[in-house]
């Protein structure tokens, strides 16, 4: 699988895709979509569609594909081999959502959490698939959340598409199987031969899986934690793990939006009903000169000490 | 967030971040000294301030500093947590110098400036009568007396008045000429009005250039001088009466529009609030300083305004 693409900035979303076979143009195909790396602190999210004339849903079943986790990984890059060269009637495409997506999502102001973000990587696949003049007729997909409402999103979004989502899709239906292995695959492969943007020398790769209750992943975090930066880019910010460490290990950095400041700053500056029914005003309530707009629009003010 | 952040309380730097005027740094002279940086009574609060001192005391300068929260400096390879941005302007020595001048005035004595510019807490002001700016303009606000080779001072009053009115009106055309909003309504700096402002008046200019000058004169010094601008005095807003709702009339007894017994009854128990939905929370979270309510555009004081 050829990452490069991805690999020239591994720091937005990316999309790879094979050629779209020329019967899945003419005949009524199946598509299938399945995600790989949702859970891992480490590294990108790929999602993967494959789609073939439904006609060939046999010869699919023929090339043994089954769910990526059942498999080791020399069979899926096998299997993935097996998919690419059978480019007569399968076709696939990935959405590589690069750990750093991720993260700035998640985190943004307003929030865009991990679903909406699976969910319109999803779409945006199929629509793909659409927009290249395949003759969608069938959706399979593992879902992601409450699947009749993401059935329902999906069947509103693309009407005239039957779309199926079940649980556990990837070992029910091949045409899931076959997305799921080309998304393990790129996965895999993008996170072995990570590009470190940052200049951290010879990076230690032994990071385990990637997934938050690794020991090994939780070491390799500890050992990459910057004071002032956290992680590399290679690090979903978003995650718990990657949030807990952040707030006990590095310096604390605060922003406007933090919650609790919030509310802390709208408790100083108001002042309690109960004192307006005391005898003597309080203390902090004496005249002071007000500072012209000028200054006080502009955010500039006298300083006594340097 | 999982944790609470605690804020610690700002530590001093030693470093800052400056724009000061190429004269404040100016290098011609070696032989005066270093600018300074000083303590010295601000004027108008009577606490210290911060000002600096250009090479050989010549000239004057105040800091001030561009504060805001959540704001830290990327310089270099280091970080510095207060993003203060220091201001080093230009600032007339005079403005420093009249506090003094007028406590001497109380003797109504001509008196040597060593004897009234004095201070126990900020004994650096003496270095304000090295700055030349200050010796050439004293005239304009004190008396002067020669005798010998030595010259006395008494504050006056009158003449003060009428250089903080010059100050004034050289800062109202400072203001015309650099466009900033006087009048009242929205007040963000960063909001680029299109249309430029029309109902703008001249008192405007003046009552916002009176502020501006009272940053840098005491109290009743600003208030002398809103008199001596002849600025008439800001009514404070009336108490506003509810609107007189008039009564239909009618023969018939009165009765109650609405059953509101059902509210006493058990079953009507106080429901906790809503969630409010992520999309309301963020409407919540929206700056709404400047906004007015959607009903002040419907009382009938506004309506009296716009005519």
């Amino acid at each position: 699988m050829d990452l490069r693409d991805f690999e020239a900035d591994n720091s937005v979303s990316c999309r790879l895709s094979s050629p779209v076979p020329d019967l899945c143009r003419t005949e009524d195909c199946c598509l299938g979509i399945d995600e790989a790396g949702r859970g891992p602190v480490l590294g990108p999210m790929v999602y993967g569609i494959c789609f073939c004339p439904v006609s060939r849903k046999e010869n699919l079943k023929n090339l043994k594909v089954a769910d990526s986790k059942t498999l080791s990984e020399a069979e899926r890059e096998n299997l993935f081999l097996k998919l690419d060269k059978a480019k007569g009637f399968v076709g696939w495409a990935l959405q590589i959502l690069s750990p750093n997506t991720i993260s700035t999502s998640m985190l943004q102001r307003a929030k865009y959490n991990l679903n909406a973000l699976s969910h319109d990587a999803a779409i945006g696949l199929v629509q793909y698939a659409l927009d290249c003049g395949v003759q969608l007729k069938e959706v399979f997909v593992d879902t992601v959340g409450p699947a009749e409402k993401y059935e329902e999103k999906l069947s509103q979004r693309f009407p005239g598409v039957k779309v199926t989502v079940r649980p556990k899709a990837d070992s029910l239906f091949p045409i899931v199987s076959a997305a799921s292995i080309c998304a393990k695959v790129a996965r895999d492969h993008a996170v072995k031969d990570w590009k470190f943007t940052e200049d951290l020398g010879r990076v230690d790769t032994d990071y385990g899986s990637g997934y938050p209750n690794d020991p090994k992943t939780k070491s390799w975090l500890l050992k990459y934690l910057d004071p002032v930066f956290g992680y590399p880019q290679f690090v979903r910010f978003s995650w718990s793990t990657a949030q807990t460490l952040l707030d006990s290990k590095a310096v604390p950095v605060h922003w406007d939006d933090d919650e609790d400041r919030e509310k802390a700053a709208a408790r100083q500056n108001n002042t309690s009903v109960l004192s307006y029914f005391s005898r003597s005003k309080p203390a902090g309530n004496t005249p002071k000169r007000e500072t012209h707009r000028f200054f006080t629009e502009r955010r500039l003010q006298s300083i006594d000490t340097l | 967030m999982t944790t609470k952040k605690k804020r610690s309380a700002h530590t001093s730097n030693d470093s800052w971040v400056v724009i000061a005027a190429d004269s404040a740094l100016d290098k011609t002279k070696l032989d005066d000294g270093d600018p300074t940086f000083i303590r010295l009574r601000n004027p108008a609060t009577g606490a210290a301030s911060q000002y600096l001192f250009s090479r050989g005391d010549a000239r004057l300068y105040e800091v001030k500093a561009f504060v805001e929260d959540f704001h830290s400096w990327f310089i270099d390879q280091t970080v510095q947590r207060d993003g203060r941005l220091l201001y080093v302007t230009p600032m007339d020595p005079l403005f420093l110098l009249l506090p003094y001048l007028q406590s001497g005035a109380v003797e109504g004595k001509f008196q040597p400036l060593q004897q009234i510019v004095m201070d126990e807490d900020y004994p650096g002001c003496t270095r304000l009568l090295k700055c030349t700016q200050a010796l050439d303009t004293l005239q304009h606000v004190a008396d002067e007396k020669v005798v010998g080779s030595q010259k006395f001072h008494r504050y006056s009053q009158e003449k003060t008045m009428d250089w903080l009115k010059k100050k004034v009106l050289n800062t109202v055309s400072a203001l015309k000429k650099s466009n900033i909003s006087v009048g009242g309504g929205v007040k963000s700096t960063t909001y680029v009005r299109v249309k430029q402002e029309t109902d703008v008046t001249e008192e405007d200019y003046l009552r916002y250039a009176h502020g501006l000058i009272s940053e840098y004169i005491s109290e009743d010094l600003s208030k002398d001088l809103h008199k001596h601008l002849q600025l008439p005095e800001i009514s404070s807003p009336k108490e506003v009466e509810p609107p007189s709702k008039k009564r239909k009339l009618s023969d018939k007894p009165v009765e109650a529009g609405e059953d509101y017994t059902k509210f006493n009854s058990a079953d009507f128990a106080r429901k906790p609030p809503k969630k409010m939905t992520a999309a309301q929370k963020t409407l919540a979270k929206v700056d709404k300083t400047g906004m007015k309510s959607m009903s002040s555009f419907f009382s009938p004081k506004v309506k009296q305004e716009m005519k």
